[in-house]
């Protein structure tokens, strides 16, 4: 019988056997096709998605930039060094005040050299695991780049709090030399 | 025909069909893209006309105020000096041999507008990092000056952005 309630039913049973939709009538199918695109997406712009760049951010050392200054500051103001990097030209200097003094000298800026400087600076760490700090002091012909990789090296080294000095000037800058896109 | 009169009363009431699935597949697009700009935040784009060093570790580079060193010093895309003019520039303060003028008043001007915006009370430094982008054929004597300029500037949160290299590659 067409009209009555148990047809009905068995018209309502057979049209949600027919149709496409999931579990409880939602169709499914666009928001796979939206997560595909976002996994998509996301795996193709990962490099993008992790910077193309990548920063150091520098902890600010307290520097004292004339002799005059030098000799007026107060023993309170004074650098309180306990680990240093001096980086010049060909070679680099490590300079810690723990232990009654230690100082060694890597010649060289190379992978090797700093591969050294990065195994001494995780031994000096190991050993005084409170000191977080270290203060670079590069000359002042030393490459930008030689810089980073030696920041490069002391982050690798476990070192959080790295600052860049400068050393005492007395007189005004007048033969410095142009840098950077030359 | 009880039953058709019932039906047509019903029909009066019967709600218009509304399709959620676009709405939901479009809301859960905007939340991954919200969350996920929220979390990595805006990353730094590079200074044209700089050859950045490069680096296998550092943080994510996030977009911040940024000083470039290339053939021109530029102080968030715009020109400042030429980065000769920079590196022979006289320090105007005898107290401060490691400043450079032009540099100074730029940033001093960027500080007092972010102080502005940001009701930072006083002179003090600022608590806006400023990020430095230079060439890797800089020399550090030029470095330190552009750093001693910006803290002098008020900035004391300063950062060396770097171009990020995987040990792959």
């Amino acid at each position: 019988m067409p009209g009555s309630r148990f047809h009905r039913a068995r018209v309502r049973r057979a049209e949600r056997a027919a149709s496409s939709l999931g579990h409880g009538g939602i169709n499914l199918v666009p928001l796979i096709d939206v997560l595909t695109s976002i996994v998509f997406f996301s795996l193709v712009s990962y490099q993008g998605l992790l910077a193309e760049l990548t920063s150091f951010d520098l902890a600010l050392p307290p520097v004292v930039v004339t002799a005059q200054q030098v000799a007026a500051a107060q023993p309170e103001h004074q650098l309180a060094l306990l680990l240093a990097v001096r980086v010049q030209a060909d070679r680099m200097l490590v300079e810690h005040s723990g232990g009654g003094g230690y100082r060694r000298e890597i010649v060289g800026l190379g992978v090797a050299q700093l591969d050294t400087l990065q195994a001494l600076m995780r031994d000096i760490h190991r050993q005084y695991p409170q000191n977080n700090d270290v203060l670079v002091l590069p000359a002042d012909d030393v490459s930008y780049d030689d810089i980073v990789h030696v920041l490069e090296r002391l982050k690798m080294a476990q070192f959080p709090n790295v600052a860049l000095g400068t050393r005492a000037r007395v007189g005004v800058p007048g033969a410095l030399t142009a840098a950077g896109g030359a | 025909m009880r039953e058709g009169r019932r039906h047509q009363q019903f029909a009066k009431f019967k709600f218009a069909e509304l399709n959620l699935v676009p709405l939901v597949d479009t809301l859960v697009s905007i939340v991954f893209f919200a969350l996920t700009t929220a979390t990595v935040g805006e990353l730094a784009p590079v200074t044209p006309g700089v050859t950045l060093p490069e680096a296998r570790v550092g943080s994510n580079a996030l977009q911040q105020l940024t000083l470039g060193v290339g053939r021109q010093v530029t102080l968030a895309g715009n020109p400042v000096m030429s980065t000769l003019d920079a590196a022979q520039a006289e320090s105007s303060d005898p107290r401060q041999p490691l400043l450079i003028p032009a540099l100074y008043s730029a940033l001093r001007l960027k500080a007092d507008s972010i102080r502005t915006a940001s009701a930072e009370p006083g002179i003090g430094p600022v608590e806006a990092p400023l990020a430095i982008q230079g060439d890797r054929s800089m020399r550090y004597d030029l470095l330190s000056r552009i750093m001693q300029t910006a803290r002098l500037a008020g900035f004391k949160n300063i950062s060396l952005q770097v171009r990020r290299v995987t040990d792959g590659v």
